[in-house]
């Protein structure tokens, strides 16, 4: 038994919303990525498996894909067009990431879908929203991040002249359907008490703009703008320094130095056990650890002595020893890392092989796995389509063409012809 | 907690559809409320517990914040210019994330309890939410054993996942100030060409194609920000997007508050009214549904503001044994 099982989901889309049908897919939902017979852009963004550009073959769109069918059709074509309102007739959500606009210019905009489906959530993630001064202009992933005030948190303080900095990942996109995604579920949930469906027009430069914490609200209370501090908060006020530099040249990120006095007193004996507590057992800093005294010289000299213990030992040294002492200490560790981490890779099985047949029977590739461990229906992914791959069994099975029409299809170049 | 706290949350769970928490993994657990103990209460409950590691493996009993779970998957490393140190993330994104992920572990366990009446237990981790985001270099260690840890990375402003340029941030006028610029394919450097007049560097043979400026593109960059450092952020902006340029200012909090016309038009911050704070605003949720709007009901709650009803109302307590509650500060 899946979460989603039972719900039939067409997807139009690129960068910005596949990951809605991707999250979709993995929980159960049958989800039809419909793509040109090319196979869609993002197809083309690598790494690609072996360094080998192929549309098949982009490790970037298999993180990204992955539970669901392809449909290729040349939207270009009236048959085309035909095909995809088909298969929307009986769908319970159209997921879709063009530009405002082009999905009326097909006759395939909500007005006239909602006409043979009333059922149907049809959601549109776009740059700006389907309306206001900025609908028509372009956006991506970096404009995204820049415009929603992401990129004005994020950089540094101590690199003379340097840009504030988008986190690169492609995080604009994921905070657009992460959003796109918890509204099309509300409606669904709508839709079980109801029966009816809906339109949801959402905005990736609303999404990025209400994901930035406490850059508005400081902005709204204390009339201040935030500003960007290296590798930690940005701040009203400037703060100590949180990344520390590990005898094995990684980063230990310190954070909340004074969190309350029982981990401040273990933290100090820790240290002084190695000799390097300096003159941290004075009492002035146990009131700090109280928080009945703040003083910035304190603080940042404090900072000064744990940096230097932190430097003599090894991050994970540093990283269970603090956890151990309940401060929530972590390793700035690049993504590859938690491969060796047992605790995500063999107890908690983050990482997930997923068969990949079209390179042979047994073939398995190590994914990122499940973001979430549901115990009464389990994720559950497969590997992303190939190009076109499920368009025929869709034309058939779901659509009852026949075999001769689906031969004119090919003959017209409406659908790949091999 | 008073014993007869517990009996009224242990009330209050029993006409409740979904519980959420992101205690340390065995808080509950240790107040007799563990999934199992909660089922016995309401046996469809949906039940989703945040914690920073789990609620299983050996390191469960480890401690998050957002700036751990961000060093700890990967994101943190992610972002920063080549042989820096890490920019990370100038605030706790994986606190919004992991709200986001509990928020649609829950509309989908929802979803599966109209299907079948089952409740369940949506076991998630911070970290494990941030490792999710980290898919494509995760593929390309196992797939290709290409670490990202490695020279050149990670890159700043750049796409070398896309192979484009230019694809940057560039200083404008104003003290540090900054916009963006991303031209994903030949129509747009046209536009780009023809929106700031074609001047000669652009005929050179070094930004030819889309691979030769990819190639060249420190130089390419330096081009640019002639053009863009004499003009602000939104000028840039304004003009490249009126020939069709992907560009965007990188906006301050105030210009997102006081000045995009966009966001005003779209009611990103509707004003509420606090009890304590007096008029404010909020962030919007970001979209528009047709058939049930997102409503601003009231501002965050004042501690305690809503226990009389909750008490009395929800579940049923006497005006008298309220009182007393409060009295022994049960309530």
């Amino acid at each position: 038994m899946t979460a989603l099982n039972g719900l039939l989901v067409v997807e139009l889309c690129g960068e910005r919303g596949q990951y809605m049908g991707k999250l979709m897919g993995d929980m159960g939902a049958r989800v039809v990525k419909v793509e040109p017979p090319t196979g869609s852009p993002e197809r083309n963004i690598g790494p690609f498996k072996d360094d080998k550009p192929n549309p098949n073959s982009s490790l970037y769109f298999w993180a990204r894909n992955t539970s669901k069918e392809s449909l290729t059709v040349d939207l270009e074509s009236p048959e085309g067009i035909c095909i995809v309102k088909k298969l929307l007739k009986k769908a319970d959500v159209f997921l879709e990431d063009r530009d405002p606009g082009f999905l009326e210019s097909l006759g395939l905009g909500y007005d006239v879908l909602k006409k043979t489906n009333k059922k149907l959530v049809m959601t549109s993630l776009t740059a700006f929203g389907q309306d206001g001064p900025y609908r028509e202009y372009k956006s991506n992933d970096l404009v995204a991040l820049a415009m929603g005030g992401i990129m004005h948190s994020c950089g540094y303080d101590d690199v003379p002249n340097s840009p504030p900095i988008r986190p690169s990942g492609g995080h604009g996109d994921f905070i657009s359907a992460h959003y796109g995604l918890i509204g099309t579920m509300s409606a669904l949930f709508y839709r079980d008490f109801t029966g009816v469906g809906q339109y949801l027009d959402v905005s990736a430069h609303e999404a990025c703009s209400s994901t930035t914490e406490a850059s508005i609200p400081t902005y709204l209370f204390l009339n201040k703008e935030v500003f960007r501090q290296t590798g930690r908060h940005q701040g009203a006020t400037p703060t100590p320094k949180t990344l520390c530099e590990t005898l094995d040249g990684k980063y230990i990120i310190v954070f909340q130095l004074f969190n309350n006095l029982n981990s401040w007193m273990s933290l100090v004996k820790w240290m002084s056990e190695k000799g390097m507590a300096k003159d941290l057992e004075d009492e002035k800093y146990k009131d700090m650890a109280r928080h009945v005294t703040s003083n910035t010289e304190d603080s940042n000299h404090a900072f000064e002595v744990v940096r230097n213990f932190i430097l003599n030992h090894t991050a994970d040294e540093i990283y269970r020893g603090a956890q151990e002492l309940k401060y929530p200490w972590g390793i700035v560790r690049s993504p590859e890392e938690n491969l060796n981490d047992p605790h995500f890779l063999d107890d908690r099985g983050m990482f997930e092989d997923i068969l990949h047949t079209e390179f042979g029977n047994e073939v398995t590739y190590k994914y990122a796995g499940r973001p979430y461990r549901f115990k009464g229906t389990p994720w559950n992914a497969f590997r992303p389509p190939l190009v076109g791959e499920h368009t025929i069994s869709i034309l058939k099975q779901d659509l009852e063409y026949s075999e001769q029409e689906i031969e004119s299809l090919r003959l017209a170049e409406i659908i790949p012809t091999e | 907690m008073h014993p007869t706290g517990m009996e009224k949350l242990k009330e209050l769970i029993s006409i409740s559809d979904v519980i959420v928490e992101n205690f340390s993994s065995r808080v509950l657990e240790k107040w007799g409320l563990s999934y199992e103990d909660q089922k016995k209460i309401r046996p469809d409950i949906i039940y989703c517990s945040m914690s920073g590691f789990g609620h299983s493996g050996r390191d469960r009993d480890y401690v998050t914040w957002g700036p751990t779970a961000q060093a700890l998957s990967g994101l943190t490393f992610m972002s920063g210019l080549p042989r820096e140190e890490s920019a990370g993330w100038g605030f706790s994104y994986m606190d919004h994330t992991g709200g986001f992920y509990g928020a649609l572990a829950i509309l989908m366990a929802l979803k599966h309890r109209n299907s079948t009446g089952e409740g369940q237990h949506l076991d998630l981790s911070q970290v494990e939410v941030g490792i999710g985001m980290t898919g494509t270099s995760i593929l390309d260690y196992t797939v290709n054993n290409r670490p990202f840890r490695r020279e050149g990375m990670p890159p700043g402003n750049t796409a070398p996942d896309k192979n484009i340029a230019p694809h940057n941030s560039y200083r404008c006028k104003g003290k540090d100030r900054w916009c963006v610029i991303a031209v994903t394919n030949e129509e747009e450097w046209d536009a780009l060409s023809k929106a700031i007049n074609k001047p000669s560097w652009m005929n050179s043979k070094k930004f030819s194609t889309m691979e030769s400026r990819y190639t060249n593109q420190s130089e390419l960059d330096q081009h640019i920000e002639t053009w863009t450092i004499n003009k602000t952020p939104h000028e840039v902006m304004h003009h490249l997007q009126s020939f069709g340029v992907p560009a965007g200012a990188i906006q301050t909090p105030r210009e997102r508050v006081e000045e995009d016309p966009q966001l005003k038009e779209r009611n990103f911050l509707p004003a509420i009214k606090h009890e304590e704070l007096g008029d404010t605003k909020v962030e919007a949720m970001p979209m528009k549904m047709s058939k049930t709007p997102w409503i601003l009901k009231s501002a965050s709650p004042l501690l305690s503001e809503h226990s009389a009803e909750i008490y009395m109302d929800l579940l049923g307590t006497s005006g008298e044994d309220f009182a007393s509650f409060l009295e022994q500060g049960i309530a």
